[in-house]
């Protein structure tokens, strides 16, 4: 039996939001099961510029999260960060899910129990 | 014969090495309630096992480990090898030696990580929520009491603590009386020198003072107490303790905390951080304490007279041998004692600010009470080590390497070399270790970044690396031949600080900064007690009355060794803007308004 587990079904959520604001999609990402998340530092670009002088109402300073999740969860958890994040109101940023491939990091024994791996899950 | 193997093979052979779990076979889905809302899952905390803890725990803690060892062990291989190879000599009671340091790299590593996760944060709410809160003159008196907090808490005190056990009551009264009855008064007054420095220089900052006229009066009384005391047969002898203490406080707990206070507060001015503003508390925070002690000395022996030092030495000698001594006045007991007596005056302090003058609350205090408490173990192992080990391998080393010259017990065949030739070798060896106990010293490696920031990259990292470690290389060179020859101190102090005076007045306020501050960052936790117990070993070992005033030359060195480099530099610079305008000159031509 190998010790290397790979991920499928995995799926990650960009939340870009305005600078400052991470924190209330980190909970309520968590609230829904997805208790892990990065949070980048960004700058944003494109819509100041063609705004016109209401451009000045635009963040430039944004914050991007990163959460991964499995693809039974992503429906709930996006549904969750989008109300959260209040992209239904102008200039708070938006929201997107890509499919990935495949993902890997170290499983703790307690859950590689609980896979129980031997079984003949993998290939 | 090449063997070939197509891609689809080589991949399911890849394939077979692993499995390939979904996801959501781990991942939990919130349930929905009748309304169809999900429910929030309640977060559980993760479940290691033991083996799993330990592989998590393993890079954490190698590369603090690693970071202490690494300026440990090649001082202490040096000073090893050095014995072995050079004086024919092997270490007796290398175990308790190689324990003692194993003890002061652990300890340190605690210390730090302890510093890092406890006090510092601690630090920076007081340090940038105080002066928001409170007017200017309590914000300066709790500066003042910090300093005192800080300085207990500086792990190097303890060597100049150790230190005192081994001077010679008859030959050194006032001395012997300031390390050991007066030493807790002794630390006192250098921790409010510190205050005082840390309140004038964080002024220094609200008024953007220039650090020339600063340096200028702060050393006026300082050479003039050291002339007085010198002139003074009794005093004399202090005042290579006295200049020691400066280059001992400025360590691994001043510096931060005392910076996080005073940048917090020129920020709550709206000062906003000019590069300088940083500098400077170094520098006056090791001049101060010189004073301090030397004020100190001279209450003392107004107060008592040498006679009845020596008479009290006598007594409490044999009062002590009389009873058996408590566990806390024994070695390891004595060490842990030491250590919760630095750290919990100033956690206390801290604390209490925060309380009653800021009301409010920590963050995350859990993980705060956990680093505090690293600190308090931390120190208390380095202190232990610090006996066993640093100082012990010190002061053998000292008491030793005089046996290349001259004839000491403690080598048997002494003097080992002819007299030139051991000089020579004792000198040299001085001076490689404190080459090579500066050039790897991490704050030195920050100061230098910044000085190459501040001067536009004129003056080079490097440069200035090199030019600390030579500073310090030839101070602790002269201060141990200053031992050899029997040399008062002043003879040369007051030189080096007369030519550090013209070369302050000489190079700009940028050089001026970085040169004061470098000679503070040099002396660091595991620097100051070898070379301290190297110095008293040596004192011992050639029968000279005191074995301080090492460190002190070692502060020097590195300003003046800067300062030359500065003007060496801008120097060069202005010469090489000579000849490019000597060669516009030549040629007059489109470039000429472009320069103006």
């Amino acid at each position: 039996m190998s010790e290397r587990i790979y991920l499928t079904d995995v799926a990650m959520i960009h939340c870009i939001i305005n600078a400052g604001t991470a924190d209330r999609i980190l909970l309520a990402a968590r609230d829904m099961g997805a208790r892990h998340a990065i949070v980048h530092h960004a700058r944003g670009w494109g819509t100041r510029e063609r705004m016109g002088a209401l451009g000045v109402a635009v963040e430039t300073d944004k914050e991007v999260v990163s959460i991964l999740v499995s693809s039974n969860q992503q429906d709930v958890v996006f549904d969750a960060l989008y109300r959260a994040g209040n992209f239904d109101t102008p200039g708070q940023g938006m929201i997107y899910i890509t499919p990935l491939e495949k993902a890997a990091t170290y499983v703790p024994k307690a859950i590689r129990d609980r896979l129980d791996l031997d079984e003949g899950i993998g290939g | 014969m090449t063997q070939y193997i197509t891609f689809s093979n080589f991949s399911q052979a890849r394939r077979a090495e692993h499995n390939e779990v979904s996801f959501n076979l781990v991942a939990l889905v919130p349930e929905l309630d009748e309304k169809g809302e999900p429910i929030p899952i309640p977060v559980e905390p993760i479940k290691l096992t033991g083996i799993e803890k330990l592989r998590f725990i393993q890079p954490y803690a190698t590369v603090r480990f690693m970071d202490q060892a690494k300026a440990v062990i090649p001082l202490a291989l040096y000073l090893i090898l050095f014995k072995l190879l050079i004086l024919d000599q092997i270490f007796q009671d290398g175990w308790l030696i190689s324990g003692g340091l194993f003890a002061v790299i652990v300890g340190l590593m605690f210390f730090m990580e302890g510093l890092t996760l406890g006090l510092m944060p601690f630090g920076e709410v007081i340090g940038s929520g105080l002066p928001r809160h409170s007017p200017l003159p309590l914000v300066l008196f709790i500066t003042l009491l910090l300093g005192i907090g800080v300085t207990f808490a500086e792990p190097a005190i303890g060597a100049l603590q150790i230190a005192g056990q081994n001077v010679d009551v008859e030959r050194a009264p006032y001395l012997f009386a300031l390390l050991n009855n007066y030493s807790q008064v002794l630390v006192l007054v250098v921790g409010a020198s510190v205050g005082l420095a840390a309140v004038i220089g964080t002024l220094r900052f609200l008024y953007g003072w220039t650090l020339k006229p600063l340096i200028y009066f702060s050393l006026v009384p300082v050479l003039l107490l050291s002339l007085y005391a010198g002139s003074d047969p009794d005093l004399i002898v202090v005042l290579g303790m006295a200049w020691d203490a400066g280059a001992v406080t400025t360590g691994p707990v001043t510096v931060p905390l005392v910076l996080a206070l005073g940048i917090g507060i020129a920020a709550a001015a709206g000062k906003s951080e000019s590069g300088l503003s940083g500098f400077g508390i170094v520098t006056l925070a090791s001049l101060f304490p010189i004073i301090g002690v030397l004020l100190l000395t001279l209450y003392i022996a107004t107060a008592i007279t040498p006679a009845e030092i020596i008479e009290a030495a006598g007594q409490a000698a044999q009062a002590a041998q009389g009873l058996p001594l408590g566990w806390y006045a024994r070695s390891p007991g004595v060490e842990i004692v030491l250590g919760v007596r630095a750290i919990l005056p100033l956690v206390i302090f801290l604390f209490i600010v925060l309380k009653l003058v800021l009301k409010e609350k920590l963050h995350s205090s859990g993980q705060i009470l956990y680093g505090i408490g690293l600190t308090l173990i931390g120190m208390c192992i380095f202190n232990v080590g610090l006996t066993y080990g640093l100082s012990k391998l010190g002061g053998i080393t000292g008491a030793f390497v005089p046996g290349a010259f001259m004839s000491v017990e403690t080598v048997p065949d002494s003097p080992l070399y002819v007299y030139k030739v051991g000089l020579i070798i004792a000198l040299a060896f001085a001076w490689v270790l404190g080459f090579g106990a500066t050039i790897a010293e991490p704050a030195l490696n920050t100061l230098g970044i910044t000085a190459e920031e501040l001067t536009n990259g004129v003056f080079k990292k490097k440069a200035l690396i090199n030019a600390v470690s030579i500073g310090v290389a030839f101070g602790i060179a002269l201060g141990l031949a200053r031992l050899i020859f029997n040399l008062p101190l002043l003879w040369l102090i007051v030189p080096g600080y007369l030519v550090a005076i013209v070369l302050t007045f000489l190079s700009n306020e940028t050089f001026v900064n970085v040169a004061w501050d470098s000679a503070g960052v040099t002396t660091g936790p595991i620097t100051v007690p070898l070379v301290l117990a190297l110095g008293l070993g040596f004192g011992n070992a050639t029968n000279a009355v005191e074995g301080f005033g090492i460190l002190c030359m070692a502060s020097i060195g590195p300003i003046i060794a800067v300062m030359t480099t500065g003007l060496w530099t801008r120097f060069q610079a202005n010469r090489q803007l000579k000849a490019a305008r000597q060669e516009t000159e030549i040629s007059p031509g489109e470039e000429a308004p472009a320069i103006l």
